[in-house]
């Protein structure tokens, strides 16, 4: 609260008083006073009409100063109404009312956003289980019909069903709600079932696939590994080199398990690097040729941030090495001894 | 005698291209016709597996699993497309027995169903093959000619069992290597040519030669 403000809001009370005491001082001498008993009471008068002005001045803006502190801790500061006080005061109550009525307002608002959000990303999970089906069918028609032709089909497929996986747990990642659940996993299982989504991606590019020691076993949710792991897999191929190989293994370090999955690409350049878990990044490989959408890896990071995951990227002249950390709880394995 | 599997699926075409799966897989397979008549269905075919749908029109995946649970205890498999916790948490307390998302690896799927079928009633399974006098264990892992014995390693094993399983069928490198990537063996097509060079040598060192045969351009054959 400004001083100087308050001061002149004040303006029309002083101006009252002032006058008030001239009058009174006109008064007095004309009624033959002596002009020292006037002087003195004219000083009293102004001594107890700045006491009042300052008490009322501090008391003021400590309450305000409250308030504000109150505001600013809220993380939802709309809600402020619902925690001040009701002020006492008739044109305080007026404004309490007006946020009131703000608030119901912006938590209507509120209200109807989530319903639609929610409403939408019921919408794109129905979609999305509706296209697995003819997804599905088509597998299964060129599984049962193997030609060199129903393997590109199947290459394909597995394109489309990384996409829509994507949509699916963009969908799911924006939603605040919990979708996911941690149990014991064996990480060998996971590699294997992602590198079985892309066996056909991955031999129709000739990638060779090597897997050291990934016996250990974490706590995770298995699908959301097995979608990461799928990202990187369908990146490793699109920035593949010659003779693209790919490679799996695991480091225990400290209380922390560490996958890498390593390629031997075209590499990220140094520059591109910090920003390549950012939303919409393509950077200097995705703008010469390969179309980037820029959601994969950003996706990833969010995956892993909710599950508490570790993500990192290194990458040197050719190649790139993605390693997810997971943290071994010790209180979990300090029960199974 | 065949294993009877019985499919509870809406879609027409996966249900189509299951059974031709299933069946060219030597099992005997028979798919719902009526929903309204599920139950009544699977009771008349007996089966020694269900394979169900979640959603499907009438009564629902997991009211058909628990009413069949009512009167036996065959393994029930659920494939679905929705692959949220919650679908999975509720086929397991109903007495699901594997929950399998679409679009379904089709091996992995194979596997499972060998696998709940054996546990579930186990026959006697040949554990080993025969073809012209050549025996391929496979607990061993041995090759057998005339009393004579050679070992084979985790990859030659499986592209013996491929070839002895289709045996006097031509067998093209590329289904072998999808075999071996099925089985979790990701060989390329060089490594192929490399461990089908070293059987040879190993079948010559029992007496066997020109045991597999090379059929230019299309693959191998027993």
């Amino acid at each position: 609260m400004s001083e100087k403000l308050y001061l002149k809001n004040q303006m029309p009370a002083i101006l009252v008083n002032l006058m008030g005491m001239l009058a009174l001082a006109l008064f007095l001498l004309a009624s033959g006073n002596q002009l020292q008993t006037v002087l003195f009471i004219f000083m009293a008068w102004l001594m107890i009409l700045i006491t009042y002005l300052s008490a009322a001045y501090f008391i003021r803006k400590r309450d305000l100063n409250q308030l504000l502190a109150m505001a600013e801790q809220l993380e939802e500061r709309y809600l402020i109404p619902e925690i001040m006080k009701k002020p006492k005061k008739a044109d305080e109550q007026v404004f309490y009312q007006i946020m009131k009525m703000a608030e119901k307002s912006m938590l209507e608002k509120i209200g109807e956003i989530r319903n639609e959000r929610k409403e939408y990303k019921e919408y794109i999970e129905k979609w999305i289980h509706e296209a697995k089906i003819p997804i599905t069918a088509m597998k299964l028609l060129c599984e049962n019909n193997r030609s060199p032709f129903t393997r590109t089909i199947l290459t394909e497929l597995e394109k489309i069903n990384q996409y829509t996986e994507q949509a699916l747990y963009y969908a799911r990642s924006e939603h605040t709600e919990k979708d996911y659940s941690v149990r014991e996993i064996a990480l060998c299982d996971v590699v294997h079932s992602a590198i079985a989504d892309n066996k056909y991606l991955l031999r129709q590019n000739n990638m060779t696939i090597t897997i050291d020691n990934i016996e250990n076993r974490v706590y995770t949710d298995d699908k959301w590994v097995r979608f990461i792991l799928n990202q990187i897999i369908s990146n490793a191929v699109k920035y593949r080199s010659e003779q693209p190989v790919l490679h799996f293994s695991t480091i225990k370090a400290n209380d922390r398990i560490i996958l890498s999955i390593s390629d031997n690409g075209i590499g990220i350049p140094k520059s591109d690097l910090p920003c390549i878990f950012e939303k919409g990044f393509t950077g200097r490989n995705g703008r010469t040729g390969k179309n980037s959408t820029g959601i994969g890896l950003y996706l990833c990071k969010r995956l892993c941030d909710k599950l508490g995951i570790g993500l990192t990227a290194h990458s040197e002249n050719n190649g790139t090495t993605i390693a997810l950390s997971f943290q071994i709880n010790d209180f979990v394995t300090g029960v199974q001894g | 005698m065949k294993k009877k599997i019985f499919i509870v699926e809406d879609d027409f075409t996966i249900q189509a291209q299951l059974k031709t799966l299933l069946s060219g897989n030597g099992y005997e397979v028979f798919a719902v016709t009526d929903f309204s008549q599920t139950i009544q269905q699977i009771k008349a075919f007996v089966p020694h597996l269900v394979i169900l749908d979640i959603k499907l029109p009438g009564s629902n995946g997991f009211e058909i699993c628990s009413e069949i649970r009512t009167f036996s205890d065959i393994p029930i498999v659920f494939v679905t497309s929705s692959n949220t916790d919650m679908d999975e948490l509720n086929s397991i307390m109903l007495g699901g027995d594997a929950f399998i998302t679409k679009p379904y690896n089709t091996a992995i799927l194979l596997a499972k169903i060998a696998a709940l079928l054996k546990r579930h009633t186990p026959s006697p399974q040949a554990e080993y093959f025969t073809w012209n006098g050549v025996t391929l264990h496979l607990e061993s892992s041995l090759i057998e000619y005339k009393e004579q014995k050679v070992e084979l390693t985790k990859n030659e094993l499986k592209i013996m069992y491929y070839l002895f399983k289709n045996a006097g069928k031509i067998c093209s490198r590329n289904d072998i290597v999808d075999f071996l990537w099925d089985n979790q063996l990701y060989v390329d097509d060089n490594t192929l040519s490399v461990n089908v060079t070293r059987i040879r040598d190993k079948l010559a060192q029992i007496g066997l030669i020109d045991f597999i045969k090379t059929k230019h351009r299309q693959g191998y054959t027993l």
